[in-house]
């Protein structure tokens, strides 16, 4: 089990999760010790972008998917009354549909015949990379199969081969939005970093992860990205929701630059490493019930 | 009548800018109408000014619930339930952790006191509303809840709806970030993708899962490669990846933090004229005429 395990989101897509995850590991890794980085945004992952080299090891995340023996099926219709998620259709034989399958087992239990099992059926890969060059960092990369749904799956899978180290800090960049995948990135962790910027886009879904962040009982700060002076906008919203705002990182096209082609800024902007140094342990108080302020 | 969803994979590239403009210049020509798909965080109907919505209540499939006074204390339902979602705070008491539970009522059926009923849960809402532009779908999935993809299509239903009783010529959906679940809900026959794509590394990387999830559909993709002086590099590799895969470029539009401020623009007032001086607004112009004439849309504006 990790130390601390810090999840970076956002409601909105990209805000600046990748670049402050990638950034902060590399922080975190090089003054405080071993550090997982999870990437946990599975349909779309780009950490190892910034992580070129180093020697990687890739495993399957199966998913049990029910499965009808058709010689054995009576056609009797009580495992598609049964399914709450309507994965199961009567074509003559009953036929499971995988991408609705849940797989909660039920249709398993009701088949008088016995003639439904669960089969694991690939979705996905948890990858693990050991950065060169970087003694104590790794990363764990979830990444979901073209045409697969099993987000939250291959999430879970990642987090549980992210614990197999004895990491002091672990910190998960969770996928875009509030539904299942934001869910399996944010829960159980011991704090959350929200990632917002100053437009009206920005702040109706930061208050849409705000929410979500309350809900799962996590504590909260928020990080204004492309922050631009005079802007109010967040601390107003902030203010309502008791949240601290932990840092603010100014709109610089310079920072989106060097992002473009996969460099990091801790290492070639001393101003950068600056602006993200105070963030763990803020978000350690945070945890531990500080006030905490920008 | 033709749809068309507008996707990216990674978030933030500039979809929802862009399906605002394109509508915007859509409507001057044709009935449009407009599909949200992203029902985590809708930002369409806050560009565009929605007035008149009817919005109603989505269902999800339900959530179990023990009646503490009924439970026997057996413990059935937490070895049976595969989500984790029964907590036992003390031995021999059982709850419901709604925020795992899906609702798959495994729990109800072994039950030997029938202390468990499944209830059903509103899981977000589906709205239809009207914009400058015209019909507007939408919807906003209730923070942690799941069955994204169900409202997605629901959304898309409410869409189609509205635009045959419209007779619309034209269905623009804006898709959501990510290859999973709610971006295959939002593609499903659609004529085609337009894929919003930015010079980034990570942008490169996603523009290739989008392409590979819409060639699974077997539907066709267009590219549209936004902030492209942001990384000459990257544009570079973009342009390359794009020729040799057979996807057409239909316009490159520069990083210019001005052209999201549009959007800004749009919403507070939508009589707003396109800016013919900025390089932004004629690339979004040059994507909706190639729109019109691959799709064969009846706008005469833009085939002139």
């Amino acid at each position: 089990m990790a130390e601390f395990t810090l999840a970076i989101a956002s409601g909105k897509g990209g805000t600046g999760k990748t670049l402050i995850s990638t950034n902060l590991s590399v922080l975190t890794s090089e003054e405080e010790g071993l550090t997982v980085l999870v990437d946990c945004d599975a349909e779309a992952p780009n950490d190892h972008l910034f992580f070129p080299q180093g020697p990687r090891k890739a495993h399957p995340v199966e998913v049990p998917i029910a499965e009808v023996e058709v010689s054995r099926c009576s056609a009797c219709g009580l495992c598609r009354d049964a399914c709450a998620f309507g994965a199961i259709r009567m074509l003559g034989k009953a036929r499971v549909f995988g991408e609705l399958c849940h797989p909660c087992g039920v249709c398993v239990a009701v088949c008088p015949t016995g003639a439904i099992r669960e089969v694991p059926r690939r979705v996905g890969e948890v990858e693990i990379l050991r950065p060169a060059g970087r003694e104590q960092l790794v990363l764990v990369t979830g990444r979901l199969d073209i045409g697969q749904v099993k987000t939250p799956n291959v999430i879970q899978a990642a987090r549980s081969a992210a614990g197999q180290f004895p990491a002091r800090t672990v910190i998960l960049d969770s996928p875009p939005g509030v539904a299942c995948a934001a869910v399996a990135s944010l829960r159980g962790a011991d704090a959350l970093l929200l990632v917002t910027e100053p437009t009206a886009f920005g702040l109706h879904d930061l208050e849409l992860s705000l929410q979500l962040g309350r809900d799962l009982g996590v504590p909260m700060a928020v990080l204004v990205n492309r922050d631009v002076p005079g802007d109010t906008s967040v601390e107003t919203l902030c203010r309502k929701w008791e949240v601290p705002i932990v840092a603010r990182i100014p709109f610089s096209r310079k920072v989106a630059e060097t992002y473009a082609r996969g460099g990091l800024l801790v290492e070639e902007s001393p101003d950068f490493r600056e602006l993200l140094r105070p963030i763990p342990g803020r978000m350690r108080g945070l945890k531990a019930g500080k006030v905490v302020r920008a | 009548m033709k749809s068309v969803a507008i996707a990216s994979g990674k978030g933030g590239t500039g979809k929802t800018t862009l399906t605002a403009v394109l509508a915007w210049l859509a409507s001057r020509e044709l009935e449009v109408t407009l599909a949200d798909a992203d029902v985590e965080a809708s930002n369409l109907p806050l560009a565009l000014q929605v007035h008149s919505q009817t919005c109603t209540a989505f269902q999800g499939g339900g959530k179990a619930r023990i009646s503490e006074a009924d439970c026997s204390g057996c413990g059935l339902c937490q070895e049976v339930c595969r989500f984790a979602a029964i907590l036992s705070p003390h031995p021999g008491v059982f709850r419901v952790d709604s925020l795992s539970c899906e609702g798959c009522g495994h729990c109800v059926r072994v039950c030997p006191a029938g202390a468990i009923e499944r209830t059903p849960t509103c899981i977000g809402e589906a709205c239809l509303g009207q914009c400058r532009t015209g019909p507007i779908a939408f919807g906003q999935l209730g923070p942690g809840q799941d069955l994204s993809g169900r409202l997605v299509t629901e959304v898309r239903r409410l869409g189609l709806e509205a635009a045959q009783e419209r007779g619309s010529q034209l269905l623009l959906i804006d898709g959501p970030p990510g290859t999973g679940c709610p971006l295959i809900a939002a593609l499903a026959s659609t004529d085609m993708v337009l894929a919003v794509t930015e010079p980034t590394l990570s942008g490169v990387h996603d523009l290739d899962r989008l392409v590979q999830v819409a060639e699974r559909f077997g539907i066709p993709v267009r590219v549209v490669l936004n902030k492209a002086d942001l990384a000459p590099e990257g544009a570079r590799r973009l342009r390359e990846i794009c020729q040799r895969q057979d996807l057409p470029i239909w316009a490159e539009i520069p990083y210019d933090p001005a052209f999201a401020g549009t959007l800004q623009a749009m919403s507070a007032d939508m009589q707003l004229q396109p800016q013919t001086d900025s390089v932004a607004w004629s690339a979004a112009a040059q994507v909706w005429k190639a729109l019109a004439r691959e799709l064969d849309l009846p706008a005469k504006l833009a085939t002139r």
